[in-house]
């Protein structure tokens, strides 16, 4: 019957249905469209950063100052933490030019490495495009990284396996650094890096790499800038931590863990996605109010209607379930349709969007070789039961009074009601 | 034979605009069953609230309507609902069907409310309406029916839980004479033939010719009393 009643009122029940529907929309919308801006985050931050490997730095970023680099003994002691698989110590050498022959080209950074170990450290990323870590790494071996080599696409490469290079190896950017070279070193191309694309903490793109005993040598010290700890599992990354920072006194250290990072980050990307459908449900408590208003005036247009059926035995509890059942269809034919126009909006809008994104050459924020940024709406099961649910409620909920109203209509006033 | 329903001193009052309308002043009598009584007076005199009294549509401010011995006043709004549903039958003057409904669903309709299963109900619809002779009007809607149709349509929906008494409110107060005979006659058969009780309001005299009592209300009071149908 209620069904009924509401083909007799197509135009106004669509009307208000569509209320429903854009609310709907609206929250379906801006959530999966949130959900895919989350998982488009973070799956770029999990490319950016090795999950599995936590970087420990001197001192801390607000509090603590450490005057000192980490000596072997640190290394060692970090090393044997519970379930840490290899430490691994690097030296950073800044302002580094490379010479072949008139061809000059420089590097962010000379990382001094343990070869071996940092091939296992960072499995994934460390991968070559021509030669590979040797066997028996000697003094002068050297791998650069894919922009070192190729610092403009277009142009052939600056070295090949094998080639001989010359280094000026800087200063240690770190100031407090006691001896400051500027040196000529001769080293053989061993290695050129694959393309890492992502930016992160680790892009090894824009770097060269020396091996550790070579740099040692070069500055006469055993002591190095940043420890690599890499984990058997992302999960034992936290634990790992707080054990390494025992090691050390207080405020002297840095452990960067990217699973905390990066649960961070999720954390205020839910802030924002439950604010976005905050705003969305405005429009579905609007929506409601439009139910409010049409079953009002439908109670008053069927005030007759209901007095013949109370007066003819129907009860209170019968009348208010009669206009309750259209409220509720009202919301669930909404909701329903409010669910797939709002994943089909989400589309459009992420299609729309993704033009925002596609890297411009030149920006500030973006290498050239970032990929294009997409958002893919992504669908929730959660979200949409959620939304079917709260439209419905919400039309029962403002459904509830006109019904009431009806309900309570003395039947002999009614009655007379023309 | 028993009493069926009783009024007992019923007075009521009601409001039109700021003048409060003294329409009941103490009404005394029964019906008992198999009665066709009517209720006979000019417009103005009550006839209507006290069919909603009497029916439980409405409550007096003094006095008692007795069905079967079980006073209304003791009832609730659900109960006498309830009452309303399963021992009375009403008719109205103008017809009171829903027009969006066929004749099938509105005559259905109160064994709907009651819950009844719906093949059921509408093989029990069907009957009535034969029974009112509307066989093939069933699946007509009020609008496409003429005022004569849509009063047996009435007639059945009031019939359809073989209720104790049908009360009629001016029942051929929209029709015209010849439909309005019709109608009456067609309540004296099921008065005959199914010894279905009737109380009607009028100021029809053909329905007080047929009534095998007539009370005549004035001024919110029953003045006399005829047995055998009043003749003009």
């Amino acid at each position: 019957m209620a069904s009924e009643n509401m083909k007799q009122r197509r135009l106004r029940t669509s009307l208000t249905i569509l209320g429903v529907i854009i609310g709907i929309s609206a929250i379906i919308a801006l959530a999966s469209l949130g959900e895919g801006f989350r998982t488009t985050v973070k799956t770029r931050m999990e490319r950016g950063f090795e999950l599995d490997v936590l970087t420990v730095i001197p001192g801390t970023l607000f509090a603590g100052y450490r005057p000192q680099r980490f000596t072997e003994i640190e290394v060692k002691n970090v090393s044997q933490v519970a379930n840490v698989s290899i430490a691994t110590p690097i030296m950073q050498i800044g302002n580094v030019t490379l010479y072949k022959g008139n061809e000059k080209v420089s590097a962010f950074v000379a990382a001094a490495v343990n070869f071996t170990e940092f091939q296992q450290v960072f499995s994934d990323r460390f991968r070559f495009e021509e030669g590979g870590v040797p066997e028996h790494v000697g003094n002068d071996t050297l791998v650069l990284g894919h922009k070192v080599n190729y610092p403009n696409e277009a142009e052939p490469a600056f070295a090949h396996f094998n080639d001989t290079v010359t280094v000026t190896l800087g200063n240690i950017p770190i100031s407090y650094h006691p001896y400051v070279k500027l040196e000529n070193y001769s080293f053989t191309v061993a290695g050129i890096l694959q393309k890492t694309g992502t930016p992160g903490l680790t892009n090894f793109d824009y770097w060269a790499f020396i091996p550790l005993d070579t740099a040692r040598k070069i500055y006469g010290t055993n002591s190095s800038d940043l420890i690599f700890v890499k984990v058997p599992n992302p999960e034992f990354s936290e634990s790992v931590a707080e054990d390494i920072e025992d090691l050390f006194p207080p405020y002297q250290i840095t452990v960067l863990v990217p699973l905390s990072f990066i649960q961070q980050v999720d954390f205020i990307l839910n802030v924002i996605e439950i604010f976005l459908t905050s705003v969305a449900s405005i429009a579905l408590l609007v929506a409601g109010i439009g139910i409010m208003n049409i079953m009002t005036v439908s109670v008053m247009e069927r005030t007759r209607e209901i007095g013949i059926l109370k007066a003819i035995g129907a009860k209170n509890r019968t009348v208010l379930t009669m206009f309750l059942a259209e409220t509720v269809l009202i919301g669930l034919a909404g909701s329903l349709t409010g669910v797939l126009t709002g994943y089909g909006l989400a589309h459009v809008l992420s299609y729309v969007l993704s033009g925002f994104f596609t890297p411009r050459h030149g920006s500030a924020f973006q290498t050239p070789e970032t990929p294009g940024m997409s958002i893919n709406p992504v669908f929730s099961l959660p979200w949409t039961v959620g939304a079917i649910v709260f439209g419905t409620l919400i039309c029962i909920l403002f459904g509830l009074y006109p019904a009431r109203k009806a309900a309570k209509l003395d039947p002999v006033e009614a009655l007379r009601y023309e | 034979m028993a009493s069926l329903l009783e009024a007992r001193g019923v007075k009521k009052t009601y409001r039109m605009g700021r003048v409060l309308v003294p329409a009941l002043r103490g009404i005394t009598f029964e019906v008992k069953e198999g009665e066709f009584v009517a209720i006979f007076g000019p417009s103005g005199s009550g006839k209507s609230t006290l069919l909603h009294v009497l029916g439980g549509l409405d409550r007096p401010e003094e006095g008692e309507v007795f069905m079967g011995g079980t006073s209304f006043s003791k009832l609730n709004a659900n109960e006498l609902a309830e009452i309303r549903l399963r021992k009375i039958g009403f008719v109205f003057q103008f017809f009171n069907l829903l027009p969006r409904l066929t004749a099938l669903r509105n005559v259905e309709l109160p064994l709907a409310l009651a819950d009844v299963p719906e093949k059921k109900s509408i093989e029990k619809a069907r009957e009535v309406l034969r029974l009112v002779g509307l066989e093939d009007r069933m699946n007509h809607r009020p609008p496409e029916l003429s005022g004569g149709e849509q009063q047996r349509v009435a007639i059945a929906r009031a019939l359809i839980s073989d209720p104790k008494i049908v009360l009629a409110d001016e029942p051929t107060g929209n029709l015209d004479t010849a439909t309005g005979w019709e109608i009456v006659q067609l309540m004296k058969r099921l008065n005959e033939e199914k010894a279905q009780t009737f109380v009607v309001v009028t100021h029809d005299p053909s329905i007080a010719e047929t009534a095998d009592r007539v009370l005549q209300l004035k001024d919110g009071l029953i003045g006399g009393v005829k047995k055998g149908g009043l003749r003009l």
